[in-house]
């Protein structure tokens, strides 16, 4: 996106809790165009045909968070207007093996629909294979499986604006510092899609729009447990950093932790993904400056609109984004409700 | 099989242990019968109340039944490996992380070598970690707890380390049809497996001296001892054993995912302890059941596969598995381990 820096920095300050139309910034796992996840819809019409069919999905999901409640929150009350039943739900706690599992245990109850977040694009390509021949529409969050082709293969991809997100932080923690300093990168040391798109979008926006803003000190991490050593070490070769970009929010409670044992109450953090303890800094005016943050309910909404627009046999975007929204200590539990369609945790309200 | 194998065949070691033994055996045989019975009889009361539940969704299909014996091929290997080390007293907590460096180590063999190579550099791994352990624990005394630990940690950072945290594809169809996708006169490859190493195991733990060995070592170690059972040596052995079953689990998940991943395998410790405690091993040694490990983890399985087919939502089906899990340990260790 090629905004001008100062208007949206003016944004940031000013209205905090926006949502985002940077879409052409965010790019598919093969290159592909992004379409804004509104572009999705399925019509009373189609809903009304889809209604008598006695169709079946199942979520098939690679964890469990608050983050996979809300998408499975918008997908099922999605399905329900369509009236497709969901038969099975499954979690599979990071293990590719599992994933596999239970795609296959799914499969008994055979679902028209699946939407999944493939765990790695190599294991899982072998994994939905029995699926994709089975002809079942498949929705993918965020990964694609290798060598797969829309739309022979796949109805969709739905991911966040992940560029989006990334700028987001960005100009967040600008606005944080007061538009000058020198920051730390602290970015997910792995070949993930998702994360890997967010990090390198918060870099070229601060080399790009924030001239002066330096990144004096990079990290990778992969164990979100080693963020403490890592900031530790970082504020240590640069004690005047006046912030930090943490890749999300679980490390970010470590690099939180290593400023607290360090007495440093000036560096500022910005993270992606909400996080009550985060967030209770945040409110409680101590470094994290802002939270950037996906609209999960929608995220779930237009997966489930895809799968369907596929089974009724209309054509789907290969590429669709949400909005990304940027959360401060002012719009918290606004934040909360747009993103996770759940109230903010009790320590967060009437702050 | 008989349905209990049970450690008192560690008394033959020595005429004095065997009396012991024998005393000991006589007067909770009858119990142990009826306990291990109660867990054979759990699995089928889990598997009918599953049938009659599910029988409008498949459940009983053939491929059902098929894909519950695929996905637990990896873990029933891993647990046979656990019962040898269980029995003799000691405990691997390190095969997951064997699993992974083994596929891992296997799959990058293929990327320029023939399946063969992949297959002896997983296999090779496995046996080299597992025996690593088994030196520890064997010579220098260590705890296999505690080196276990240690190497579960080591391993699992040198999976990390080997790939720098990528999947390695496999597409050498040999090996896939061998370890993962294909299958002998209409029976998948990873049944086969499976039946291979059940039987092998069964076959050397009831029916060798080495299997009583293993056996009179975790009942009494010092009396294994005296009576010329070289403990040290079976020490090495039954975690060398066990690496070689984690080095086979990383081959067969490879064939079935077609890849290898740092993750393979690390998820497996509880549920493979789970599976062979229920199955009727006795987590202080003297005792141990290859197929009751088998029964274990087919039950872990069906657990898993029915209670997804029951349309729960992914929390209630943690803590349903967790209750039954509970059940059947109860069941199995109740009194005996006191």
């Amino acid at each position: 996106m090629k905004t001008l820096p100062g208007i949206f920095a003016a944004t940031v300050a000013a209205v905090a809790l926006t949502t985002s139309f940077a879409w052409s910034e965010t790019i598919g796992p093969s290159g592909e165009t992004a379409t804004p996840s509104t572009e999705v819809a399925v019509s009373d019409e189609t809903a009304a045909k889809l209604r008598d069919g006695g169709h079946t999905a199942a979520l098939l999901w690679h964890d469990q968070s608050d983050f996979v409640n809300a998408v499975t929150a918008g997908a099922t009350d999605e399905f329900e207007r369509l009236g497709i039943e969901v038969v099975a739900t499954t979690s599979a706690g990071f293990d590719a093996a599992k994933q596999r599992s239970d795609i296959e245990t799914a499969l008994t109850r055979g679902p028209d629909i699946i939407l999944s977040l493939p765990l790695d694009p190599v294991t899982s390509a072998a994994a939905f294979e029995e699926a994709k021949e089975a002809g079942v529409a498949l929705v993918f969050l965020s990964n694609l499986p290798q060598g797969y082709e829309h739309p022979a293969d796949y109805a969709a991809i739905v991911t966040d604006d992940l560029f989006d997100m990334g700028k987001r932080a960005a100009d967040a923690l600008a606005e944080a510092i007061g538009g000058e300093g020198t920051v730390g990168w602290i970015f997910h040391d792995a070949s993930y899609y998702v994360t890997n798109q967010r990090d390198n979008a918060f870099k070229t926006t601060i080399e790009n729009d924030h001239p002066n803003i330096q990144i004096v000190a990079e990290q990778g991490i992969s164990d979100p447990a080693r963020a403490e050593e890592i900031a530790n070490a970082m504020l240590l070769q640069n004690p005047d950093l006046s912030g930090i970009y943490v890749t999300w929010a679980g490390p970010a409670e470590g690099v939180l932790a290593a400023l607290r044992a360090n007495d440093n109450e000036t560096t500022k953090i910005v993270t992606l993904d909400l996080s009550e303890p985060i967030a209770l800094d945040m409110v409680g005016g101590g470094n994290v400056a802002a939270i950037v943050a996906d609209e999960a309910y929608e995220l779930g909404r237009a997966m489930a609109a895809a799968g369907a627009r596929a089974l009724a046999g209309q054509e789907t975007p290969s590429f669709v984004v949400a909005p990304a929204l940027t959360v401060t200590a002012d719009t918290v539990e606004e934040g909360w409700m747009e993103s996770l369609r759940i109230e903010a945790p009790a320590s967060l309200r009437g702050n | 099989m008989s349905i209990t194998e049970r450690g008192s065949q560690g008394a033959r070691a020595t005429t004095a242990e065997h009396e012991t033994g024998r005393t000991k055996v006589s007067s909770v045989w009858s119990r142990l019968q009826l306990q291990n019975g109660i867990v054979y009889l759990g699995f089928i009361a889990i598997f009918i109340f599953f049938a009659v539940m599910l029988h409008d969704d498949g459940f009983l299909t053939t491929r059902n039944l098929t894909n519950i014996v695929l996905q637990t091929a990896p873990a029933t290997i891993m647990a046979i490996g656990l019962v040898f080390a269980l029995s003799a007293g000691e405990i691997d907590l390190s095969f997951g992380s064997t699993t992974a460096v083994a596929a891992l180590c296997a799959a990058m063999a293929m990327q320029t070598m023939p399946a063969l190579v992949g297959v002896f550099a997983g296999l090779g791994v496995g046996i080299a970690i597992g025996a690593f352990n088994g030196a520890m624990v064997a010579w220098l005394k260590l705890p296999s707890f505690l080196v276990t630990l240690a190497t579960m940690g080591l391993f699992a950072g040198v999976a990390r380390t080997l790939t720098d945290l990528r999947s390695i594809p496999v597409i050498n169809d040999t090996f896939t049809g061998m370890f993962g996708s294909g299958d002998l006169f209409g029976v998948p490859s990873l049944v086969w497996w499976t039946i291979g190493a059940v039987a092998a195991g069964h076959i050397i733990f009831r029916h060798t001296p080495f299997g009583a060995h293993v056996l009179a070592t975790g009942d009494n170690p010092r009396a294994a001892q005296v009576s010329g059972i070289k403990v040290p040596r079976i020490r090495f052995l039954v975690l060398t054993i066990c690496g070689a079953c984690a080095g086979l689990a990383g081959l067969l998940y490879a064939g079935r995912l077609q890849a290898a991943k740092y993750t393979l395998g690390e998820s497996d410790l509880m549920i493979v302890i789970a599976a062979v405690i229920v199955g009727g091993t006795a987590l202080n040694g003297g005792k141990g059941a290859i197929i009751g490990a088998l029964v274990g983890s087919l039950l872990m399985g069906m657990l898993n596969n029915g209670l997804i087919l029951m349309g729960l939502g992914v929390s209630d089906q943690m803590i349903v598995r967790g209750l039954i899990i509970l059940l059947a340990v109860a069941i199995s260790l109740r009194d005996i381990n006191r």
